[in-house]
């Protein structure tokens, strides 16, 4: 009697748990879903400027994702196989930019980028320019996005077997056949969580970016925008696509990612 | 003779009760927490009145908080964010939002000018000058920028005094050409933000207030009392200058005309510690404190304050009618 209530107690805290969790998710969000009106949501997705700065923010923030992808799936591999010296100051670089403030952040890269600096002139030679410009956005969000990437990628790779490797290895593979043929098809889940998390977290991206790029607006900036100048009636329709946007394509992503978790 | 004296007794307890209950207002000084919302470019004069307050007020801890005033305006009228004092950098500000709902005066207290700001690093930085400025914004690979006229009143007056310049240099079409020389890329939402572009060498002249491009410590350029917004019997050519800026709802404008710069400040109605509030305030337009602060950062305050009308002056606190006069 006693064995089995015990796992029941234990059972109800979790789903307590659970539902306090989603309830103070869901009921802040809830409230603004339902503050504008059908005809004010219609009449939002049918301006210019929502909708390209929607687009915007997908687009430059899946760039970021993309970016972190490339750049950092080697060295999430390094961190997840070698022991180095540093190895812990190393990670714990990586993981800086969830900690520093936005405005700080945009304010450094802008630092980078302006004229007094070495690097903001060869830039300049080349033409690239970093504020109020998509480069600038990218830049920004990819700073903020990827550790979320490398710490997802990293775990993934750590959790295939090493013997794995060292058979193919043994067997006559390279060490990028083993990779591509290996590692890779058994961690890309991983990978597309951190990528999925690497995006959400620059979607939301709003402190850093208006000090690099205030037009060309993305989302959040334009909600901020909208409120300053018309208020909340005007700013909560952006942020309500901006959820359901969101929402759909990370649903989307998680069920590309799912079968294979049925499967293990 | 007894009960005569058990009698005196009472009564004289009565009293004592009744004015240690008169007293207490008076004797309690203001205590707690004093919710202050400002204009961008009052951060640096109000960080230094809050010092010196807390100083005369140990028991009040004053809690600034600084943005567009615009914005500021809606956070109390919109989300009714508890404040106690809204201080604008556009008096009517607090006409336009504020009041009836949530003010009910709006007290003038200061002015301010526009500057063109730049540092050593800018373009063209060894022979800018009064003369040429207008010359050199136009010039190719120079940039410079404004805040967004939509959002912050430095924004539109930005335009305005472009607009006014054109006049006063008999230069027509200076202010078409220099608006089509810079990219939209260089606003931003408020002025302030201008001096980090400015600092990191992104920008190489940016319209500020006197008082930032003074707090700031940057270089700038004063413009002749006819085109920089600062001195109001120039109101009269200042309302040649016009700027479209944003309405009540997206796709609507509305025109805002030239106007010397004049800042508000003003007590919100459900104030969550009204004492405390009516000290600051009192403390801001004291001659020997507050504007004397403002007059010290490149501020000139009105000596004394002024509101629009008697009926106004009737609605004032108390402790501030002192410091107020009416003057349209």
């Amino acid at each position: 009697m006693d064995m089995g209530k015990r796992p029941d107690l234990f059972r109800w805290l979790t789903v307590f748990s659970g539902s306090v969790i989603l309830a103070f998710i869901l009921l802040p969000l809830l409230e603004m879903m339902a503050q504008p009106s059908f005809e004010g949501l219609w009449q939002t997705l049918n301006q210019g400027n929502v909708r390209r700065a929607i687009w915007l923010s997908l687009y430059a923030s899946g760039l970021a994702a993309l970016i972190s992808f490339v750049v950092g799936t080697p060295f999430a591999y390094l961190i997840a196989r070698k022991n180095f010296l540093g190895k812990r100051f190393v990670e714990s670089v990586v993981d800086l930019p969830i900690m520093i403030p936005h405005p700080v952040v945009g304010i450094a890269i802008l630092s980078l980028a302006g004229r007094g600096h070495w690097l903001g002139q060869v830039m300049q030679d080349l033409g690239i320019r970093i504020m109020g410009s998509v480069t600038g956005i990218v830049v920004v969000l990819t700073f903020v996005g990827i550790p979320f990437y490398i710490n997802s990628a990293k775990t993934g790779f750590e959790s295939v077997p090493d013997r794995l490797e060292k058979v193919s290895r043994s067997l006559g593979a390279s060490m990028s056949g083993t990779f591509l043929r290996i590692t890779l098809p058994l961690a890309w889940r991983s990978l597309l969580a951190g990528m999925i998390m690497c995006m959400a977290r620059a979607i939301s991206e709003f402190g850093a970016v208006v000090i690099v790029a205030y037009h060309p607006m993305t989302a959040p900036v334009l909600i901020y925008e909208r409120f300053t100048a018309y208020g909340l009636d005007y700013s909560q329709p952006v942020a309500v696509w901006l959820i359901v946007v969101s929402l759909l394509l990370f649903l989307l992503l998680r069920i590309i990612s799912l079968p294979g978790r049925a499967k293990a | 003779m007894d009960r005569s004296i058990l009698r005196g007794a009472f009564v004289l307890c009565a009293l004592l009760v009744l004015t240690w209950f008169c007293a207490a207002p008076g004797r309690a000084e203001p205590a707690g927490r004093c919710i202050v919302f400002h204009a961008g470019s009052l951060t640096v004069p109000f960080a230094a009145m809050e010092k010196d307050f807390e100083r005369q007020y140990p028991r009040v801890d004053v809690l600034r908080e600084a943005g567009g005033s615009t914005k500021m305006a809606r956070m109390i009228s919109e989300l009714n964010k508890p404040a106690d004092i809204m201080a604008s950098a556009d008096f009517e500000v607090i006409d336009k939002t504020l009041i009836p709902g949530k003010a009910r005066w709006n007290i003038r207290f200061a002015t301010n000018q526009l500057v063109l700001c730049y540092t050593e690093k800018s373009r063209f930085a060894e022979e800018v000058n009064g003369d040429n400025w207008f010359e050199i914004l136009g010039r190719e690979g120079v940039s410079w920028g404004h805040s967004d006229p939509n959002l912050d009143p430095c924004g539109y007056r930005s335009l305005m005094v472009l607009q006014l310049a054109e006049r006063y240099y008999k230069k027509p079409g200076l202010y078409e050409r220099l608006l089509a020389a810079r990219p939209k890329a260089n606003i931003r939402p408020k002025s302030v933000e201008l001096v980090a572009l400015l600092k990191t060498g992104n920008m190489d002249y940016a319209w500020e207030y006197l008082s930032v491009a003074v707090q700031h410590g940057l270089n700038y350029i004063t413009l002749p009392d006819e085109i920089n917004l600062g001195n109001y019997h120039y109101d009269g050519f200042y309302k040649q200058a016009s700027v479209k800026v944003t309405g009540k709802s997206p796709g609507t404008w509305i025109t805002r005309r030239g106007k010397s710069c004049t800042y508000g400040v003003t007590l919100i109605q459900d104030a969550p510690n009204p004492e405390a509030a009516i000290a600051f305030l009192a403390f801001l337009l004291d001659p020997q404190k507050g504007l004397k602060i403002l007059e010290d950062m490149g501020q000139p305050p009105f000596v004394p304050c002024r509101v629009a009308g008697q009926e106004m002056w009737q609605t004032l606190p108390r402790a501030l009618q002192g410091f107020v006069e009416v003057k349209e």
